[in-house]
């Protein structure tokens, strides 16, 4: 009730156009007409829920948060509220859709890009530091699936301000071949519950207890399956055999990607002593492969490194390119990989970027 | 009592949608022509479609049975499926 | 009755009495209606008025029909 009245006062201070409907209409049913949905229902955006969303960040509602491709349409806090409502989020999710969207933003990620491809990619978000549960972020059971509101929304939302604030369609702007379930929402907390483990956020040069959203451009889950091996160097071999498939055995170019390492194979890894650097490490060594195993033509097979490379060593990743974060339920020894988009020429064109959490 | 939302977009399109951009020539399509139940459209639409077929186009007669009641849904999706364009009449 | 969102672009034939009901509906729905317009009443003509109703908007409808916006 107090909201509605202040809607009243204050629905002044929104300046986002009002789109008016008649008492028959049913608010859900005009959202999806005016196209404003990614085919699953939104939230209705009305003054009390947006005016709500936006206590959830200090920022001002008229600040510019920035230009969002396809068509650059101009995106203040107040259009990330919207879309936030839209999306089903709560206020207190504001401050990580806010940094997600303006790591989207910064040119490396080259958002425009992972939009306008043909691949499956999108905009995939870590987040790390005491935000995630004090939001209640799932880590754990289900991690990459649905079932939890913060996890599903921040993608989404994310998704959402691409496609009506970028104007980002699928059939217009967005080619993708195929899509992917990923498109809707992939966003995760990583599991830091060991003290022990390094968090993607300190890897990526930020102070432990600093919340961050990593964002990656790439798709998934597929599955890494070993319920075999025992020895840390015999998974990392198991799983570099898995690694290397990545999109096609061949391919050395899709050169980025997330491993998803769960519980039970990380158990194998502590218990030997493996920190993140040396999994880190030794999975991009054991991903490299001569060329001359790896040529294009062999068989029939057209993809392949030319054969002026048969007598190099070829990585598959690059030196930088392989993220491990740490997540998933207790019970399971399968991991996941969150495959890389398939671009950029050199690893300095296209990266994924980590932000800072500001509440 | 008004009821609003407000806009999720960069607000550079017109409030209202544009209609479904139509096709540049009707050459080679079928034209619908919906009857929507009222009196005297029976013949006012068979002379619209005489007119229609003189000049070489595809027609496809259509409608709802009573002005009354709702077109169902199974019947838009079949005359969607027959139809490029589609001409609904009279409302009296 | 929307074939637009089937991805029928249409047009709709009314009596000029109805005007402004078309323009409610038009705002709910947020998007601009074809419509042509055809003298008021239609019931009473005799058959030959009703003829020469329909001769009238042919070529308005189908210049709306391929009308681009």
């Amino acid at each position: 009730m107090a909201e509605r009245l202040e809607a009243k006062h204050k629905g002044g201070t929104l300046v986002s156009r009002k789109i008016e409907y008649s008492d028959t209409s049913d608010p859900m049913e005009v959202c999806y007409q005016r196209g404003w949905t990614d085919g699953l229902p939104v939230t209705p955006p009305t003054d009390e829920r947006v005016l709500e969303m936006l206590k959830g960040t200090r920022r001002r509602a008229d600040e510019v948060v920035g230009k969002i491709p396809p068509y650059l349409g101009t995106c203040t806090v107040e259009k990330v509220a919207i879309n936030a409502v839209l999306a089903g989020c709560k206020p207190e999710y504001m401050p990580v859709l806010l940094a997600a969207l303006e790591a989207a933003l910064e040119p490396v990620f080259t958002l425009h890009g992972v939009l306008a491809t043909t691949y499956f990619s999108s905009p995939i978000i870590i987040v790390n530091g005491p935000i995630a549960r004090a939001i209640g972020m799932n880590s754990g059971l289900n991690v990459l699936g649905q079932g939890n509101r913060a996890n599903a929304t921040i993608g989404r939302a994310l998704n959402l301000i691409v496609q009506n604030v970028g104007g980002g369609r699928p059939g217009e702007a967005d080619r993708s071949t195929l899509g992917a379930p990923s498109k809707y929402t992939l966003c995760f907390a990583e599991d830091e519950s060991d003290p022990e483990w390094e968090p993607l956020s300190v890897a990526r040069g930020f102070p432990r207890g600093v919340s961050t959203v990593t964002l990656f451009q790439g798709h998934g889950p597929e599955a890494i399956v070993d319920q075999k091996t025992r020895t840390a160097e015999g998974l990392t071999r198991s799983i570099a055999s898995s690694l290397v498939k990545m999109g096609h055995p061949k391919l050395v170019q899709s050169a980025r990607a997330v491993l998803v390492l769960t519980p039970e194979h990380y158990a194998i890894y502590k218990e030997s002593g493996w920190d993140r650097k040396k999994i880190e490490r030794a999975l991009y060594e054991a991903t490299i492969r001569p060329g001359r195993e790896i040529l294009a033509g062999a068989d029939g097979v057209g993809e392949g490194v030319p054969a002026s490379r048969a007598e190099e060593m070829v990585p598959k990743f690059h030196d930088d390119g392989l993220m491990v974060v740490r997540a998933g339920g207790p019970a399971g020894l399968f991991s996941a990989v969150l495959p890389g988009w398939l671009a950029g020429r050199n690893k300095l064109e296209l990266q994924p970027v980590t932000k800072e959490i500001k509440t | 009592m008004t009821n609003w939302m407000r806009d999720p977009t960069a607000e550079t399109s017109a409030v209202k949608r544009a209609r479904r951009v139509p096709p540049k020539s009707l050459e080679g399509l079928t034209v619908g022509l919906f009857d929507i139940g009222k009196t005297r459209t029976p013949e006012f639409l068979d002379r619209v479609e005489q007119r229609f077929k003189e000049r070489g186009l595809k027609t496809y007669r259509c409608g709802k049975p009573t002005n009354a009641k709702v077109a169902t849904t199974e019947n838009l999706q079949k005359i969607s499926s027959e139809v490029d364009v589609i001409l609904i009449g009279l409302s009296d | 009755m929307n074939f637009d969102s089937r991805g029928i672009p249409g047009i709709s034939v009314v009596t000029t009495g109805f005007t402004d009901a078309v323009a409610t509906q038009s705002k709910a729905l947020g998007f601009e209606p074809a419509v042509l317009f055809v003298p008021h009443p239609i019931q009473n003509r005799t058959p030959e008025e009703l003829d020469k109703i329909a001769d009238v908007i042919v070529e308005p409808a189908l210049k709306l029909l391929t009308a681009v916006k």
